[in-house]
């Protein structure tokens, strides 16, 4: 434990900081809510997925098709109000993603604590993959509370065309030997 | 004058507790802890009967006594764990990895800054061998604990008490000998009066916890199917897969 006053200062005080903040955690932990969740766990199982189930609700909620139906009604306060409705949508479609998600993770540690065989390595990766989704969905709020849910296809549609303007300003040569178009188009 | 009466506040609940413990049959649960316990009241009598006729045998007597405290202390830590995780073998498998890669970590670290005896260590530096003991306490602590709150492990009133308490202490300990460095000048006067408050808490946090008897919630098992490990690991990634094709959707459309 050597190194600097300063170093151990911090290690000291980081290290008692999260072992207090653990316990606080640990003492509001009730042991009641556990055991119903545990006595539960088919019923929880069943009980997600149900967003992830309907590839169509996706679809749907993220499609630029009603957008454009919308644009092409050129009413400027039809088209404010579905930007705010559809971004409403998007949003509690993307949070409930996240709390499903959650969930399933929840359910697969209640039951797998249980087990003989529990792998380090497994549950680590398992972790890891749970961290990536829950962030994920943490972008997709942040992305359609500012840009609102057509953000990303939109970014799309502005890089291929700036892409394509770009490769019009280019000489023949330069623009073969580029990147090609991605394909990436607006249609879904 | 504040000292003595600190001492013998913590000497009065550390008997009740034992007395408490000896009615409710509660040292047969937690040999290790009331062991602890009977220590510690051992070293409080001790140490008080040397600071009151030998005070100049004080700092010697002090960490001669504070080492089999620190060792049984940790061995508390030890029976948590064991007692928390009986109706859980993966789980405690993975509690004693984590806790062997941390003892791994610090005896290699140890090793690699180890010069000269031992013993000779041992009494010329007292004071940072107990800090870097309760560094390693504090991370053993940190990850029983978030093995625990992960898989949301049960383990009642007694239990939960014993470990908050013994936590409490090392999170405070560490606190104070991290804020030591910089301002020791400013709180060494009161020094022995916040180290006597910490443990004066802790005792009490203890004898709420320990006042009567509190069984170990009983999981309710998973049949047989369920805890097919390799059948659930598959299942969850599956499940993790279509949500992250939906949100791959969600993104590119």
């Amino acid at each position: 434990m050597g190194g600097s006053p300063v170093m151990s200062t911090s290690i000291f005080l980081t290290c008692g900081v999260i072992l207090v903040f653990l316990l606080r955690l640990l003492a509001s932990g009730r042991d009641g809510e556990d055991q119903a969740r545990v006595a539960a766990p088919e019923r929880t199982r069943r009980k997600s997925g149900y967003a992830l189930q309907s590839r169509e609700l996706v679809f749907r909620i993220f499609s630029p098709g009603d957008r454009d139906f919308v644009s092409s009604l050129r009413s400027p306060q039809l088209l404010r109000m579905y930007r705010e409705e559809r971004r409403k949508v998007a949003l509690h479609w993307v949070r409930r993603t996240s709390r499903e998600v959650g969930e399933i993770m929840r359910t697969h540690r209640l039951i797998s604590r249980q087990s003989h065989n529990l792998n380090v390595a497994t549950e680590a990766g398992l972790l890891l993959q749970y961290l990536e989704l829950r962030s994920l969905c943490s972008l997709l709020v942040l992305l359609i509370s500012i840009f609102g849910p057509h953000a990303l296809n939109d970014l799309a549609t502005y890089a291929d065309g700036l892409y394509h303007r770009l490769a019009r300003a280019l000489p023949e040569n330069a623009a073969v030997d580029g990147v090609a178009p991605s394909g990436n188009s607006a249609a879904p | 004058m504040l000292t003595m009466v600190f001492w013998w506040l913590a000497i009065l609940l550390e008997a009740l507790l034992l007395v408490r413990g000896l009615q409710k049959n509660l040292l047969r649960r937690f040999p290790i802890f009331y062991s602890y316990l009977f220590l510690i009241l051992v070293d409080d009598f001790f140490r008080f009967s040397v600071y009151r006729w030998f005070p100049s045998h004080y700092s010697q007597v002090y960490w001669a006594t504070q080492f089999p405290a620190l060792v049984v202390g940790s061995a508390v830590i030890f029976e948590v764990y064991r007692v928390a995780l009986r109706a859980y073998p993966g789980t405690a498998r993975m509690a004693r990895n984590l806790l062997s890669f941390v003892f791994a970590m610090i005896f290699a670290n140890s090793l690699a800054n180890f010069s000269g005896s031992i013993f000779l260590r041992l009494v010329e530096r007292a004071e940072e061998l107990e800090r870097n003991l309760r560094i390693v306490q504090a991370l053993a602590i940190f990850m029983l604990v978030s093995v625990f709150l992960w898989y949301a492990i049960p383990f009642g009133r007694n239990l939960k008490g014993i470990l908050f308490g013994y936590g409490l202490f090392v999170g405070v300990r560490v606190l104070q000998y991290g804020l030591r460095y910089y301002f020791w000048d400013d709180i060494k006067p009161l020094w022995p009066y916040a180290q006597a408050i910490s443990f004066l808490m802790v005792l009490g946090v203890w004898a709420g916890a320990l006042w009567s008897v509190h069984p170990v919630p009983e999981v309710v098992p998973v049949p047989p199917l369920e805890r097919d490990y390799e059948v659930l690991v598959a299942s969850t990634r599956g499940q993790f897969q279509r949500a992250l094709a939906r949100l791959g959707w969600a993104a590119r459309l």
